[in-house]
This record gives structure tokens, C-alpha cells and sequence, in this order.
């Protein structure tokens, strides 16, 4: 029984969260960061950070592959939404992010047949099922999710499933890390690393982040317990001076990712020169588009798309709420021009965005949990 | 708009799910099960050929791992060998 | 917490407690899930056009409730229930979370061009079922048919007619410190049940809608604990989320919700994972939501178990003074969160 587990787990928790005490320097102050939307949800969901000190401090990073969609690629989805005989499908977040003039949700209040799914193949099969109309998918996610996006479009092809067709906004999980890293402004001391990117990738694509930066990373699990344990680990790597990548999530993560994965992700994509994320600018070899053996299902070419860059709003400080260089609460539009139902940046735009998680769960008078 | 606390996207989120091998439908579809008894339609075609009673990682319709195979193994266990 | 958080936070504060004004192009999907859209259409532009001040499950005028209803639920069978059963439950519940026995109710449908004869018995002979379970005559109705394709199946829209019980004193302006909190039993059935039977998302469990009618419950509330009831509610859609806040910003107070002791079943649990929704946010229809002073909590809640249907009653959290008009959850882990109320619309056409 769940509730039988979660008691457990309570007990554990708070030895581990004694343990973290008993591992920190008092007069330090540590800022770790975890990439992972899934990792800010259980620190959320849970109030895993009620359990640490004071001075261990938690950032959210940009792992959420849905809020870093530029406006512009949203309006352009929107745009072929609004196609004759289109049917356009996403995933539940994505019909809430912001173009210029209104979200997916917006568009199918104003006509436009846009459905929610939760996998590819859901969309495929809305293909099957409606030959008359063009499906599109819009394909969000890093790594985790591409290979399914991938899978799929090779069963289009397989089976000729030929008004199905790909709008994709896939991005990979390493250069966003690098471009953080590489920012002078950066104040972090070690990394949560991203639990269900690495069981494609692996850990060893994260060794560049102890070698060049002399950052520790510890891959995590998304239990509560497995969150703490990480930030354990770091703590401890931080004081034992010593600084690698851990893996804390072995049962189900492998060292050298899923090749198999890999190779169907070479097949299907290719890296596109350079790709922009919201709140952080233009990245190299960040994003990936369809490659030239499916150029038959990519959207962008069926479709004429606007293509038009819509910069961030100014008053907009994302970057550096994604940097730790500022906290949520520390924004001067946070909570005012800027809120869950009426996001500015891409901080707000989804539940796991640092602004968007702190508003809609952290936000009150804490008193620490006893430990 | 929009997500607000009582959504949370769990492939948005990068989110994978355990759960069970109920039945092979085809060559890399596979019916599987959460521990809730929640089922759906998953490809296995990244995992190569999956038995009944495994534990998968599922994450937006596809298995990326194999977490447990019947016999209790997990394939991290056999690819240290 | 430093100066400059809590200086944010009371900002945010002093904006939300602003009357929500109704600002949006259009309507949406978003205005009829019963979160903060579903406020803004009706405080802002419904209530004031209306002059209604105090908005309540049911209207008081001179002993009497009266409410009304409408239901859109898509589709109109599942399992556990069809729109007939949700159409009567649903308008006796409202009349009963007010503290009235409900005493009629009026029944009009809109019929879809093409639906079969057999369906229309079948609902017809659903609602009578209903109806003689739940101890309430349909006295008055209307029907309309609009071409295929204008609506799925069938609308039904009510309106309840019950009388106020003596013992009722009822408000959710009521809830002091202190009060305690009560559910009748495990949450979020309905709400899964019908994503389920929507068979969109190729998953399969063994859900089914919770509708019942809850005037036997609230009337060994009533019984057990009258004068310290302090305020009644269903949980439809929103879910009990949406209860709690709609609740802790009407009577100015904090609630605080021990996770762990919420009810709901495992397999819902598990769905709702999948889904990507937050359980707390998932309607039920046939599940109440009680506030009762601390000391007649005890006999509530024995009275309430031992009602049919509500075997699996639990206390649920307390009311707080501080932080006003928030809702916090408590969390087994042993950490804390906020619980807002529901924005977007994360199952349309529940009910």
C-alpha cells in the first residue's frame, strides 16, 4: 500500500536529511541545481526542500523541454493548426505555452481542431483513423522523448501512413548545460542530474560537467528519498573535495545510456545548425529536425510556416532566474504582470518552471520540518 | 494559461513510468500494466524482445529500459558481465 | 524567509484577493472546468449582473433552496453511471450540501437529431431509477431536439426545488479555526472514470463514477452533529481542491490537508499519474466534503462511516488562521506545498 511506503519513506527521509546536516559546512551556502521538470515536481510535490537546511539551497533548472519553446515556434504551430483539414496534436503542456498572440488552447477555442495526446502514437493512429485530414504532431522533449517521436515516424513510414506528418521541437539535454556553465554570472555548486535522459544517453555525457567545470553531477531517481540521497551525494563530493559523476539512479540507469536507442534517434533526426530556447538565447547543435530520409513527414516543409523570430518581453528575466543568479520571488514581475494564468516567461509557462513551481506550491510562511 | 498545480505532464516533466509486460500485441507493441493496474499500449522495439511479466520504463509510449525480466534480473545486471 | 520574499508574497496576496473580473476574448474550455476561469466568468461578469451577493450551492428564499444544473457529460454512458443518474444525484447534492431535503426536481433535455429510442428509454428509465432512489419526484420538464451534431447525444438541464431542515445552519462563510475536516470517502472516481471511458488514451482500469445521492449522509450529519456543522459541499468538478479553496477564501481562513489521510484508491492514483492530474483536482460525484467544529468531529465522523456508501469516510486536515485563504498540504514525506485553485481544464465535459 502506498501510504504504508510513504511512512517509510518519511523515516528514511529524515535520517538522510540528518545526515545532510551533519555533512554541510554551517558558514557555506550551497546552490545545487536539478535539471529535471520531473525532480522539481517531487521536490514539490513532496516539500523535499522543507528537509534541508537553510543553507542548501535548491535551483530549478531548465529542464522543461515545453518551456523552452520559443513564441515564435508556438505561433507557428499555431499557424498550422489553423490549416484547412489540419489536425494538430500535442501533449497536455503544450497547448498552454504562449505564442505572440495566445496559446494551442486559445487556437482550438477559435476553431481549430487541436487535440491533446499522450504519446506519438496516439497521434499516428488519429492519422489512421482520419485519412481525409492531415495529422500533425508537435513533437516536444529532449532525448527521453525523441526516440518515441522517432519510433513512430518509422512506422509511419512502414506503413505509408502518408497525412501524418511531424512539427519537431526536439531538444537535447547537454548544450543547455554547457551555455549555463559557460555563463560568468553562474553561482551553482553541483548538479541533480537528469534521471530518464540518461537511461537513453547515459552518464557518460555528463562527464564533461566534472572535467571542464569541476561541477559534481549525481544522476537521481524521482522519489522523494532518491532526491535527498542525491543531494546527499553531492554534499558529500563537495566536502570530500572530490568531484565526478555519480549515479545514484543505477537500477535503472546504465552507464552507456540505450544504444539501440541512440542509433534509432541517428536514423530518424539530424542537429539543426543552431536552435533558440526561451530565456536562454540561441544554442548550437541544441535542437533536432527531421532528417533528409524523412523529409516526407516533416511538417515545416509540408506546411508553409511564418518562421518569425518574437523576442522575449523585456521586463522578462528568465535567464537568470534559469542561472541562480536570482530567485523566483526576486523577478520585479513575479506574481504581478507575471503569473501562471498570464505567463511572461518560460519560468512560468509550466508547472515544473522554477517561477511556476515556487508560485503555485512553495509559496508560503515555511516552518522547517523538525528533523 | 497556463499549467498550474493541478496538471503535471509527465512527459513534459521527462517522466517514465514503471510498468509490466501484460501481452505481446505485435513485433515491438507490447500491452503492459503500471502497478495500479493502468494499462496501455507501449513499443518495445528499444528493448528487443520482452517477455510477459517484465518490468519496463515507459515514457511517452515507448519502453527505454528494461527494469526487471521475469526471472527477477535486470538487464543493468546482465550488461555487467 | 526574508524581507523581500515576504514582501513579494503579501503583494501576490493583496492582487488575488482582488474581486477576478471576467477579461478574456472568448470563452473557453477553461471557463467550465469550476477553477479560477469558472470564478472569473461568475463573480465577474454573472453575479454582478444579477446583483447576487452571496453565491451558494442553493438559493434560501423563505424557507425554501432552490438550484439548477446542467449536464454535458460526453459520453453519456460509463461506467458506474449515465447522465440521467449525474443529472438527478448532482441537482439533489447541491440541494443537500445547503442543508435542504430535496423535494423535486424539473428535468429538461435537448435531444441530438438521430439519437436512438432505445437510448433515450434507457436514460429515461435511469433518471426515474434515481429519482425513486433518492426520494425525489420529477414534476416538470421540457424538451427540445437540435440537429446532429449539436450536441452529443443529450443535455439535460434541472432545477431543484428542497426545504431547508431546521437543523442546518450552513454557511461557507462559517469555517472558524480549528474546525475539522471530513470527506466521505475516497475522491477522484468520477472525473477518471470518464477520461477512461473516452477511450482517447488506449489505457484501460477498472474505474467507475462515484454518483449517488448524498441527502442520507447529510442527514446524519445533521442528525449526529447539527448546530456544529458549519458548511456542506460536494466535490464535482474542480474536485476537493477546489472545494477547500473556494471554501478557505470565504470564510478568510487557512487549510491544511494531511495528505496521507486523503482517500483514494490506488488504481485512480495510478491513472491519474499516467494522466498528469493532480487527484485532489479530479471530480467525484457523489462525495461530500464536511466542516465541523472540533468537538462534535469524533460523532460526525462515526455517523458519517456509518452512512451506506460512505464506509470509506476519513478525517481529512483542519482549519488554520494563517496563512488566510490558503490551502496547504501536508505531505507524508513530511514536507509541505500550496494547493491553488484549478486554473486550466484538465478534464473537460465531466458532468
Amino acid at each position: 500500500m502506498r501510504f504504508v511506503d510513504e511512512y517509510r519513506d518519511a523515516e528514511l527521509g529524515r535520517a538522510l536529511a540528518a545526515e545532510i546536516v551533519a555533512t554541510v559546512d554551517p558558514g557555506r551556502h550551497y546552490k545545487l541545481m536539478e535539471v529535471c521538470g520531473g525532480h522539481t515536481h517531487t521536490i514539490y510535490k513532496y516539500g523535499v526542500d522543507d528537509l534541508l537546511p537553510d543553507n542548501v539551497e535548491l535551483v530549478h533548472g531548465p529542464g522543461c523541454p515545453v518551456c523552452v519553446i520559443p513564441m515564435g515556434r508556438v505561433d507557428d504551430g499555431i499557424a498550422v493548426a489553423h490549416e484547412e483539414g489540419v489536425i494538430f496534436s500535442c501533449f497536455g503542456d503544450m497547448m498552454r505555452v504562449p505564442g505572440s498572440r495566445g496559446t494551442l488552447l486559445e487556437a482550438k477555442a477559435a476553431g481549430a481542431d487541436v487535440r491533446m495526446v499522450y504519446s506519438p502514437l496516439d497521434a499516428l493512429r488519429i492519422a489512421r483513423e482520419n485519412p481525409a485530414s492531415q495529422v500533425v504532431f508537435f513533437a516536444v522533449g529532449f532525448e527521453t522523448t525523441a526516440p518515441s517521436t522517432a519510433l513512430t515516424l518509422m512506422r509511419a513510414k512502414a506503413e505509408g501512413v502518408a497525412n501524418f506528418s511531424c512539427f519537431c521541437n526536439h531538444v537535447t539535454i547537454v548544450p543547455p548545460l554547457r551555455a549555463l556553465l559557460e555563463s560568468p554570472d553562474l553561482r551553482l555548486d553541483g548538479f541533480i542530474g537528469p534521471g530518464h535522459v540518461s537511461t537513453v544517453v547515459g552518464a557518460r555525457p555528463f562527464e564533461f560537467i566534472p572535467g571542464d567545470y569541476r561541477k559534481p553531477i549525481v544522476i537521481s531517481g524521482f522519489e522523494p528519498l532518491d532526491v535527498l540521497q542525491s543531494v546527499h551525494m553531492i554534499l558529500r563530493q563537495l566536502a570530500e573535495a572530490r568531484c565526478e559523476v555519480e549515479n545514484q539512479y543505477k537500477r535503472v540507469v546504465p552507464y552507456e545510456g540505450n544504444p539501440h536507442a541512440l542509433q534509432v534517434l541517428e536514423e530518424v533526426f539530424e542537429l539543426r545548425p543552431h536552435f533558440e530556447w526561451r530565456g536562454l538565447g540561441f544554442i548550437s547543435h541544441s535542437g533536432l529536425k527531421l532528417s533528409g530520409a524523412y523529409a516526407d513527414f516533416d511538417a515545416e516543409l509540408r506546411f508553409p510556416v511564418p518562421g518569425i523570430r518574437v523576442a522575449d518581453p523585456k521586463a522578462c528575466q528568465c535567464g537568470e532566474v534559469l542561472k541562480g543568479v536570482i530567485r523566483p520571488w526576486e523577478c520585479k514581475v513575479f506574481g504581478t504582470a507575471c503569473t501562471p494564468e498570464r505567463p511572461i516567461g518560460t519560468c512560468m509557462v509550466s508547472s515544473e518552471g522554477a517561477c511556476a513551481a515556487y508560485y503555485n506550491f512553495g509559496r508560503f510562511t515555511r516552518e522547517k520540518a523538525v528533523v | 494559461m497556463s499549467c498550474s498545480g493541478e496538471r503535471h505532464c509527465i512527459t513534459c516533466s521527462d517522466e517514465g513510468v514503471p510498468m509490466r509486460v501484460v501481452d505481446i500485441h505485435a513485433p515491438g507493441l507490447a500491452l503492459c500494466a503500471t502497478e495500479e493496474g493502468v494499462k496501455s499500449e507501449v513499443m518495445t522495439d528499444l528493448l528487443g524482445l520482452v517477455e510477459p511479466g517484465s518490468m519496463l520504463l515507459v515514457h511517452a509510449g515507448t519502453a527505454l529500459q528494461l527494469i526487471e525480466s521475469p526471472r527477477g534480473r535486470s538487464a543493468l545486471d546482465r550488461a555487467a558481465r | 524567509m526574508t524581507g523581500g520574499e515576504a514582501r513579494t508574497l503579501e503583494l501576490i496576496e493583496r492582487v488575488r484577493s482582488k474581486p477576478l473580473r471576467f477579461r478574456d476574448e472568448r470563452v473557453t474550455m477553461a471557463h467550465g472546468a469550476g477553477g479560477k476561469a469558472t470564478q472569473s466568468l461568475v463573480e465577474g461578469l454573472l453575479a454582478p449582473a444579477f446583483g447576487m451577493t452571496e453565491l451558494a450551492d442553493a438559493a434560501v428564499l423563505e424557507g425554501l433552496a432552490l438550484t439548477t444544473d446542467s449536464f454535458v457529460v460526453k459520453p453519456i454512458r460509463f461506467p458506474g453511471g449515465s447522465i440521467g443518474e449525474l443529472a438527478v444525484n448532482g441537482t439533489v447534492n447541491d440541494l443537500a450540501v445547503a442543508g435542504a431535503r430535496p423535494l423535486a426536481l424539473t428535468l429538461s433535455l435537448v435531444l441530438e437529431e438521430g439519437l436512438a429510442a432505445d437510448e433515450l428509454r434507457a436514460e429515461v428509465a435511469a433518471i426515474a431509477r434515481a429519482a425513486d432512489a433518492a426520494d425525489v419526484r420529477v414534476v416538470a420538464g421540457d424538451t427540445k431536439v437540435v440537429e446532429r451534431g449539436r450536441c452529443d447525444s443529450m443535455y439535460i438541464c434541472t432545477t431543484g426545488l428542497g426545504r431547508v431542515d431546521p437543523r442546518a445552519r450552513l454557511s461557507p462563510a462559517a469555517l472558524r479555526p480549528g474546525d475539522r475536516i471530513l470527506v466521505s470517502g475516497p475522491i477522484g472516481e468520477h472525473g477518471i472514470a470518464i477520461m477512461l471511458a473516452r477511450g482517447q488514451f488506449e489505457l484501460a482500469a477498472g474505474i467507475e463514477s462515484d454518483t449517488r445521492s448524498l441527502w442520507s449522509p447529510v442527514d446524519a450529519l445533521l442528525e449526529a452533529a447539527g448546530p456544529s456543522m458549519r458548511c456542506i459541499r460536494d466535490a464535482t468538478r474542480g474536485g476537493l481542491a477546489s472545494v477547500l479553496n473556494e471554501l478557505a477564501r470565504a470564510s478568510g481562513v487557512a487549510i491544511v490537508v494531511r495528505e496521507s489521510k486523503v482517500p483514494v484508491h490506488p488504481t485512480v492514483l495510478g491513472a491519474c499519474e499516467i494522466l498528469g492530474i493532480d487527484p485532489m483536482y479530479v471530480a467525484s460525484e457523489g462525495r461530500l466534503v464536511a466542516f465541523v467544529a472540533p468537538e462534535a468531529a469524533d460523532e460526525a465522523l462515526a455517523a458519517l462511516a456509518a452512512s451506506p456508501g460512505c464506509e470509506g469516510a476519513a478525517e481529512i486536515g483542519v482549519v488554520k488562521t494563517d496563512p488566510a485563504g490558503l490551502v496547504l498540504v501536508e505531505t507524508a514525506f513530511g514536507g509541505r506545498r500550496v494547493m491553488d485553485m484549478l486554473v486550466g481544464d484538465p478534464l473537460p465535459r465531466i458532468c
